[in-house]
């Protein structure tokens, strides 16, 4: 893609994440109450309190302490957490490997499988297999992810007994090393299936859509004149354009995955940021849930920058523009 | 078909108070109790009536659903007309803001509005609604875009007719079917949102609520297995309805094209 | 298009893991990484410990592991094992010795003396003195722990330390219950060397807590997992016997239950109710009962009502919703059967205490209807009662009330908006975790009814004063909710406190208890009881305090 390209849509990001800074400022002073209290939990002291004071510039004029606000969470500064009795930044960034972990297995199961369920349902188009697969996307994107991972635990930890139920290690386990690893795999399982279900589907309708289109394409029957096999039109030739419809749903889906999160980790209590979240709402521990709030929003803006990076790349028609 | 249960979801709501008279918060039965012809979806371990209290939770999800296209579309119609109507520096200015708007992760900011102002039907109704309409202004835009130079639009340019006359008679119109695709997976997302975040104990607790009761089913998991299943089945319902209405609308305007 | 794909989700990473974790994590997740975990795993391949692993089940992230400075029972159930106190309490209620070898008690009751047991060490070697109590009880306890320091604090004079192994206590008058507050859940003796000239709230101690009891703290991995390994040099020979005790959270009892009957875990708290006959049924699985819990015990689940709100001024509209309570209902429907219906404000656990001349008002729904009518409160066609010429309530108002509790009591909450339906008050329910709760309602005292669990105690002036006595009406959490005022029954506490005669001090409560029921601050639902599990080989467990002080798991 041109370097054009690339400038123009680097600058879109720093005015996003100002909007997002400032919807999260906007609201922490129209919630009731002093905002202080807002900004730093409902049950600080009061050493506490002017500690939040100073550091946010509170007896400021709004627009100062929007600035400080702003200044601030670039920092990564978000004060102290009351609950927790230290950096809010901290208790955050401890949680993040773990989520990554689950949100990251996820979107790679959903993205490995939808394809091949796209592709499988495009080579099988108007015939059971296709309708097969269309009703599985159908239903599962219908169903809420809470729902399915209740399922699992019926069915594949409580019944069956293959997977443990809930956590992220084994309470017994001393292992070291690869036997860790493993036991950590094993607690994944389930939480990363029934994330990625309720996604796969989207991808897999995508790529069947894709391939469709593609396949109707001229190129595609000079392939198939030439003698190619069906196998062989559709990797080596539609299958690229084809994901290309793929790539730019990332970003969404990224948003999708990381709010599917939270609900999976309260369900298989997974200790990550999901968990977090929720106990930090619960307990009004409003740096957390501020803080838990930007990274996910900074997120989802990076996600879909990347995305459109790497759909630039792949569709020539941008390339030059 | 999605319209038929559609239609169906709709009754239900409506006639919630009739079909399931009293508090479906009230013991009504025996706790813990399977299907019986009593209590045809088995009951709680407060021995609350099942098929109550998802009926008046299908009536909570209509109001959340409801409410966010209240405030949706009118705000997405109107802006989109606005933009889409006619090349003004106003479309510049709105494609900008929603392309800043649209990245907001919606599930987070209602969690974050719950932190902030508490629990409730109305907050989640509000944030939902605010942060939806932007795609809609969208659509709606890129409909009328394509609509603009079009051969019946400039004849009616040419009796003279108002401008916004022509946007609404005839350039809206054509918006409709895409904005009605649009609002039936909106409002299927809503639900679905709204019944996650019920789950997560942060719904109104002074409303029956379909995640609610989904989230009670967890630690009955192993011995009440209705608890988990019904609940989750009507949610499914009502998406997959809205879903196939979506699809079907969205194929009539393929073929239309 | 693999490596975009790769690109794409390196991309994504960087993103998320863009905040910086430039500060060591403390207390990693994974397995692997508890540095302390060794000596324990060396220390007991060379001693005899032999008791092997204990794995509990806890419902709550403790937050701290300080029990002196909280009556939270998520704390105290996490930390107990930790600690000690002066004495404890067998299973009779009875003293024996703990820290303090024995005693005296002298001037009727006015002054205690202590011996204390020689050799004691804390868990970092400290020697274990006078100086460490008389600094627990003055700059902590008197100050922070709600029970002690409603209790204790009025009626103490000074605490006085003799030598490194004497401490007195001196009391402005016979002061009976004092041994019976002694224990590690009412007065855990914490170290003054490590918390001396700190704020003992925000000391990170509170974090790596270093105590006296069978157990010491190893790692705390937040939200997850607490490890203790055993203490070496333990003053009691021979314990404890288990190497090492892991906590798991695991905030679901139905994860619990299930962990239990799969082997994950050995010791979960507390049984829901349907559970409980199959665990009962299960060979492997054990079931203790107590009425005594980590951070309290002779629980009683206890509806106060601000009495600064004037909706609940009028003792009968008070008494119409004592009435149209059914206790019964709460009993079968909310405990399944684990507990009792409370029949007086003082829980039957202290029998020489518990008892009224009157009995509480029954479940009449007419008797409530007609209170209410009375009262002003007329029945509307639908919908919840209004007002009509009522005092401080304009005409027409609704009669809607917000009730506050903890998630963990949503089932009562729920039941009783049900209950109160019936005579047309609209109950508004408002869930808020522990800390806020304690805010809103003690600190802010924003609030019109709420439900919490009082803990007696064992004995009245421990649990049941603080919820009555007008000088304890204030922010320190579970003291005087309803912020009730009866200079007689003031009056008839201290007269108590002051007779050590137990059955003369029982007559003085059952005077007492009559008074507070006429005047209904409080509505007294159930008392509780909990139901305790354990997996064998493991046993020799206590079904409170240092649970797990004589335990082994140990075929």
């Amino acid at each position: 893609m041109s370097a054009r390209y690339l400038v123009r849509r680097l600058i879109q990001v720093p005015p996003a994440v100002g909007a997002i800074l400032a919807v999260a400022f906007l609201l922490i002073h129209a919630a009731p109450g002093d905002p202080v209290l807002a900004l730093a939990g409902e049950h600080g002291d009061a050493a506490y309190y002017s500690e939040m004071r100073a550091r946010f510039g509170l007896d400021r004029s709004v627009p100062e302490q929007f600035a400080v606000f702003a200044a601030n969470l670039v920092r990564f500064d978000l004060g102290t957490s009351y609950v927790h009795g230290r950096p809010a930044i901290d208790v955050i960034s401890e949680r993040i490997p773990s989520t990554l972990l689950l949100t990251g297995s996820a979107f790679a199961l959903s993205t490995g499988i939808g394809i091949a369920l796209g592709l499988f349902a495009a080579s099988r188009v108007r015939r059971a297999g296709d309708l097969a697969v269309s009703l599985a996307s159908l239903s599962l994107q219908a169903t809420p992810s809470f729902w399915l991972a209740q399922l699992a635990i019926l069915a594949l930890g409580l019944a069956a007994g293959w997977f443990p139920i809930g956590g992220m290690t084994s309470a017994r386990s001393s292992a070291t090393g690869l036997a860790a690893a493993l036991d950590v795999v094993h607690h994944l399982v389930l939480p990363a299936a029934v994330l990625a279900a309720t996604e796969l589907a989207v991808v897999a309708r995508l790529m069947r859509t894709g391939l469709l289109d593609e396949l109707a394409q001229d190129y595609i029957r000079t392939a198939r004149a030439k003698g190619l096999s069906e196998l062989q039109v559709l990797t080596r030739h539609a299958l690229r354009r084809a994901l290309i419809p793929v790539v730019t749903v990332v970003g969404s889906r990224v948003g999708h995955l990381l709010a599917g999160a939270v609900i999976v980790e309260a369900v298989f209590g997974w200790p990550g940021v999901g968990r977090l979240l929720l106990s930090s709402v619960q307990t009004r521990d409003t740096p957390i849930v501020l803080g838990i709030f930007l990274l996910i929003a900074t997120t989802v803006i990076l996600a879909n920058l990347a995305t459109d990076l790497v759909y630039a790349r792949l569709d020539p028609r941008i390339r030059h523009g | 078909m999605g319209a038929g249960i559609a239609v169906l979801v709709v009754a239900l709501a409506a006639l919630a108070d009739v079909l399931a008279p009293g508090s479906p918060f009230a013991p009504v039965g025996p706790p813990l109790s399977p299907p019986t012809t009593t209590h045809l979806l088995g009951t709680d371990d407060l021995g609350r009536d099942l098929l109550a209290g998802i009926v008046h939770g299908i009536r909570t999800s209509a109001i959340v659903a409801a409410g966010v296209a209240v405030i949706a579309l009118p705000l997405g119609l109107a802006v989109g007309a606005a933009a889409g109507a006619r090349p003004s520096r106003l479309d510049d200015v709105l494609m900008r803001f929603t392309e800043i708007w649209q990245v907001l992760p919606r599930f987070f900011l209602a969690v974050m509005v719950i932190a902030l102002f508490g629990p409730g039907l109305d907050r989640i109704v509000i944030v939902l609604g605010l942060t939806s309409w932007p795609v809609l202004a969208r659509i709606v835009r890129a409909e009328l875009l394509s609509v603009r130079e079009r051969e019946f639009v400039e004849a009616a340019r040419a009796t003279g007719s108002s401008e916004l006359r022509i946007v609404w008679r005839q350039m809206v119109p054509h918006a409709l079917p895409a904005a009605v695709a649009y609002v039936a997976i909106l409002l299927a997302q809503v639900i679905l949102v709204e019944s996650s975040l019920s789950f997560l104990g942060l719904g109104d607790s002074n409303q029956m609520s379909l995640g609610y009761l989904a989230g009670q089913a967890q630690r009955f998991l192993r011995v009440a297995w209705w608890l988990w299943l019904f609940p989750g089945a009507a949610l499914i319902a009502m998406v997959l309805a809205l879903n196939l209405l979506a699809d079907a609308v969205n194929d009539r305007i393929r073929r239309a094209q | 298009m693999l490596r975009r794909l790769s690109v794409l989700v390196w991309l994504v990473t960087l993103a998320s893991a863009c905040a910086p974790a430039a500060s060591p994590l403390p207390s990693s997740a994974s397995p692997a990484a508890s540095p302390a975990a060794s000596p324990s795993a060396a220390s007991s391949a060379a001693a005899a410990g032999g008791g092997g692993t204990l794995v509990v089940a806890i419902g709550a992230d403790p937050g701290h592991l300080n029990p002196a400075i909280t009556t939270s029972g998520g704390t105290h159930t996490a930390s107990e094992l930790l600690y000690n106190g002066l004495v404890g309490l067998d299973g009779d209620l009875q003293p024996v010795p703990e820290l303090a070898e024995s005693w005296k008690v002298e001037d009727d009751g006015a002054t205690y003396r202590f011996k204390l047991r020689e050799g004691v060490t804390w868990h970092d070697g400290t020697p274990f003195t006078a100086d460490d109590v008389k600094f627990t009880f003055e700059e902590v306890l008197l100050k922070l722990h709600s029970r002690t320091r409603a209790s204790v604090a009025p009626a103490l004079e000074t605490i006085e330390v003799v030598d490194p192994l004497t401490v007195v206590f001196h009391f402005k008058q016979p002061y009976a219950p004092f041994l019976q507050q002694l224990d590690v859940t009412e007065a855990p003796i914490v170290a003054r060397h490590v918390y001396e000239g700190s704020d003992p709230v925000e000391n990170p101690a509170n974090l790596e807590p270093v105590g006296t009891g069978p157990f010491t703290f190893v790692s705390y991995s937040p939200d997850e997992e607490i490890k203790l390994a055993r203490n070496e040099s333990y003053w009691a020979p021979g314990l404890p016997k288990l190497d090492e005790v892991i906590m798991r959270v695991m905030p679901e009892t139905g994860s619990q239950v299930i962990a239990l009957e799969a082997g994950e875990v050995d010791w979960i708290w507390g049984v829901p109710g349907p559970d409980e006959e199959r665990l009962d049924a299960d060979p492997e699985i054990e079931l203790l009962r107590t009425d005594r819990n980590p951070g309290g015990s002779n629980c009683v689940m206890t509806i106060s009502f601000n009495l600064d709100r004037p909706v609940l001024q009028d003792l009968r509209v008070r008494q119409a919703i004592a009435h149209a309570v059914d206790r019964q209902q709460f009993v079968d429907r909310v405990l399944f059967g684990q507990g009792r219906v409370a029949e007086a404000p003082i829980s039957s656990g202290i029998p020489w205490a518990h008892g009224t001349s009157v009995p509480l008002p029954a479940f009449d729904v007419a008797a409530a209807a007609a209170l209410l009518e009375d009262a002003g409160w007329k029945a509307a066609a639908s919908g919840p009662r209004t007002a009509s010429a009522v005092a401080g309530v304009e005409d027409g108002t609704p009669l809607k009330l917000d009730f506050l509790h903890f998630p963990a009591f949503g089932r009562y909450a729920e039941l009783l908006r049900t209950q109160l339906a019936e005579i047309g008050v609209d109950l508004q329910l408002e869930p808020l975790e522990p800390p806020v709760f304690a805010d809103t309602v003690f600190k802010a005292r924003d609030f019109d009814t709420n439900i919490i669990s009082y803990c007696n105690g064992l004995d009245p002036e421990v649990g049941v004063r603080r919820m009555f006595d007008s000088a304890q009406i204030g922010p320190v959490p579970f003291s005087n909710a309803a912020a009730y005022r009866n200079e007689e029954v003031d009056a008839l506490f201290t007269e108590a406190l002051g007779v050590v005669d137990r059955d003369a001090r029982g007559e003085i409560y059952r005077r007492l208890q009559d008074l507070v029921v006429a005047d209904q601050p409080y509505v007294w639902v159930v008392e509780t009881t909990a139901v305790r599990a354990y997996r064998l080989p493991c046993q020799s467990f206590v079904p409170y305090a240092q649970f797990a002080e004589a335990a082994t798991c140990a075929p």
